[in-house]
């Protein structure tokens, strides 16, 4: 469902992504492993549609659709979802009233009519105890004042909520505990499905152990260097990123 | 009385000659119009040269022929109404409008009437009161509006009274060119607790040049609203004189959304030990709107608090101006002084400029102003449209939820619900709210 080719980005003029090919069907989850300074959070924000980066050569199909064409907007309304590394806080904008913003632009446009009162109503509270997110939160500006835990809580929760068809989860785990962590797994376990797909960002193993990859991706200085199952990702964890490290510099020192 | 602006002289003196000619008033308020207006003659019209006046461009307005008000019929359907029952008050083109007014039963003693009635009947009410109070002598259309002003409302609390139903004053306008006067008293005693809504509005093109005086006595609370939505092609030159006794507390909430030339200046004086003052302004502009504030809080008493938040939404080519000034004397100490501005800016035309001051001749004081000036958040933008949510409407919610900051201070829900849905359509925003 997501295929990228020879995909090569530069952010003010350095190149970050050096030719990363990818293909994710429905119903797999992909995890791509990294240390920082590798890509990863840029490779999850050109999916996304982030303006800022320019793709120099490459591309992105979505369902065969050209994705680098489509706004933002429009990525999410054909079914795309970013879970944010640093959600942003909005002030002034209730957490329910945005997110149902969201769930009517996509539903116009699909052509269909505004989601009911009720029905939302049913569907918000069922996705909140998935999360396990307390009901006062909907309440609240959108992620302001939110732990860390709260605001990656609150990006599965609208995750669940606008059941995407492919959802990019980057750097879900920074920062949570071990139960927020299990709490933002067990979410998103409870959407895998055979039509959804998933690529799931993360720094550490940790996250895997959770959440079970059908492959593992390696990037290393803006290039995929392995790929393998889920095992790999056990590997890493005992040796870490210092042997994907050929170039000296930046990317060693990172890995650290 | 020499070395005015002779253009604008000429017509203004004969106007006033016929105009003073032709009232049967109190002795002491014909001098009052007389001297008001001679200090007029004195002041001038404002020049970009004097500082007070440097970002008003007053050009427009003085290309203008302008006249004196007209009687002219209103539709009653075409004026606010608050949505909840109020003491209500209609002038049109500074005059009063009984017929579109009413009046609601209220305590003994209280006073809640047409300015220009109370001056027939209890005339030396008004004069113990009208022009009373300092600040914004250095006003010229302050000055002119006590030389002119027909009517207005007069809003008088003994002692202890609280008016709990709101009080609402309608000024509507009906064009031709026409200059209107009008004018507000209102005189809390000490304890007394009233809460007052006035709206500036009209059609066609006009000068609205409206004074209001407001004097709390020791404990009295006061919630003042003023919304100016006057039409596109109107101006609206306005003075607000507040005068504050001890431990009273002043609530202005100040919103601007009309006119191609909108300028308020405001004049507190904290004259009561612990009075404190709050302001709240938000201007809504776009085209070539100017909104503009110039404030002055004056802390003349220990342990006063002030705080000033304005805010303004530009778009186009509109700008706002906010002259923010902080006077503390030096017998006022514990003072706490705030002020803070802050400016969206939708299109990379429009002009914020912005000006805190303070001035502080005590030692143990609390005083601090920010300022800032910025477009919408293309952080917080994307978020809003990586779930689906279209360009347009993003940007939106974030100016609702930057300019909703200041309508949710305001108590008086029905007015706060109106206000909300004035600013939804201004954005073109459906707020139908999530619960």
């Amino acid at each position: 469902m997501l295929e990228i080719r020879n995909l090569h980005v530069t952010v003010e003029d350095r190149e970050i992504l050096k030719g990363i090919d990818l293909t994710i069907r429905p119903g797999e989850v992909h995890a791509i492993m990294g240390p920082n300074g590798s890509g990863k959070s840029t490779l999850a924000n050109v999916i996304a549609g982030r303006e800022g980066y320019t793709v120099t050569q490459g591309e992105i199909r979505f369902d065969g659709k050209n994705l680098l064409e489509l706004e933002p907007d429009v990525r999410a309304c054909e079914g795309l979802f970013l879970a944010f590394q640093y959600p942003v806080e909005i002030p002034g904008v209730a957490n329910l009233y945005f997110l149902k913003a969201a769930v009517n632009a996509v539903r116009k446009y699909r052509g269909e009519p505004p989601v009911d009162a009720m029905d939302f109503w049913d569907l918000v509270h069922e996705r909140m105890e998935l999360v396990k997110m307390d009901e006062s939160m909907l309440k609240r500006s959108v992620n302001e004042g939110f732990s860390g835990g709260e605001k990656k809580r609150n990006e599965v929760f609208q995750m669940a909520v606008l059941q995407p068809r492919f959802a990019v989860l980057d750097e879900t785990d920074s920062g949570l505990d071990i139960d927020a962590l299990k709490v933002v797994a067990d979410g998103v376990n409870a959407l895998r499905s055979p039509e959804r797909g998933f690529l799931v960002i993360t720094h550490y193993q940790r996250l895997l152990d959770y959440i079970v990859p059908d492959h593992v991706h390696v990037l290393v200085n803006g290039r995929i260097a392995r790929s393998g199952g889920k095992d790999l990702a056990l590997e890493l964890e005992e040796q870490g990123y210092a042997l994907y490290n050929e170039e000296p510099g930046r990317a060693r020192r990172a890995a650290v | 009385m020499t070395a005015v602006a002779p253009v604008f002289q000429n017509p203004y003196r004969l106007a006033f000659a016929e105009f003073a000619a032709n009232r049967r008033e109190l002795a002491a308020v014909a001098r009052l119009r007389r001297e008001a207006f001679a200090r007029f003659e004195t002041l001038g019209w404002p020049t970009r040269q004097q500082e007070a006046w440097r970002f008003t461009d007053l050009s427009a307005l003085q290309a203008l022929t302008l006249q004196g008000p007209t009687d002219a019929p209103v539709e009653a359907g075409a004026l606010p109404t608050l949505e909840t029952p109020a003491h209500r008050l209609v002038f049109v083109n500074g005059r009063f409008a009984p017929g579109l007014s009413r009046l609601r039963e209220m305590p003994e003693r209280v006073l809640i009437a047409s300015l220009g009635q109370t001056l027939l009947t209890q005339s030396r009410r008004v004069e113990l009161y009208l022009d009373q109070l300092p600040g914004l002598a250095q006003h010229p259309f302050v000055a002119l509006n006590t030389a002119f002003w027909e009517d207005g409302a007069f809003i008088h609390l003994p002692r202890g009274i609280a008016v709990e139903t709101p009080i609402h004053v309608v000024c509507h306008a009906t064009g031709g060119d026409s200059a209107v006067h009008p004018r507000l008293l209102l005189v809390l005693e000490d304890g007394a607790r009233a809460t007052v809504v006035v709206e500036y509005r009209g059609q066609g093109r006009y000068l609205n040049a409206p004074v209001a005086e407001l004097a709390l006595g020791a404990g009295a609370t006061l919630r003042y609203h003023q919304i100016q939505e006057e039409a596109p092609r109107a101006f609206h030159l306005g003075g607000i004189r507040v005068r504050q006794g001890r431990d009273s507390q002043a609530q202005l909430h100040l919103l601007s959304a009309g006119g191609q030339l909108a300028r308020t200046d405001l004049e507190a004086l904290l004259d009561g030990e612990g009075a404190s003052c709050t302001l709240n302004g938000l201007t809504l502009a776009r085209d070539s709107q100017v909104g503009d504030y110039h404030v002055r809080i004056e802390h003349a008493q220990p342990r006063g608090t002030s705080q000033q938040w304005f805010r303004s939404v530009l778009d186009d080519k509109a700008r706002s101006v906010f002259d923010g000034m902080i006077h503390v004397r030096p017998h006022a100490q514990k003072t706490d002084a705030r002020q803070t501005s802050r400016n969206l800016l939708l299109s990379r035309q429009a002009l914020a400029n912005s000006n805190p001051r303070l001035e502080i001749l005590a030692d143990d004081v609390k005083c601090g102003h920010g300022s800032s000036t910025g477009f919408l958040d293309p952080d917080a933008e994307f978020y809003l449209r990586s779930r689906g949510i279209g360009a347009a409407q993003a940007r939106a919610m974030l100016v609702h939820a930057f300019a909703n900051d200041s309508l949710n201070q305001i108590r008086l829900t029905p007015l706060r619900e109106r206000l909300a849905r004035l600013l939804a359509t201004r954005l073109a925003l459906d707020i139908t709210e999530g619960e």
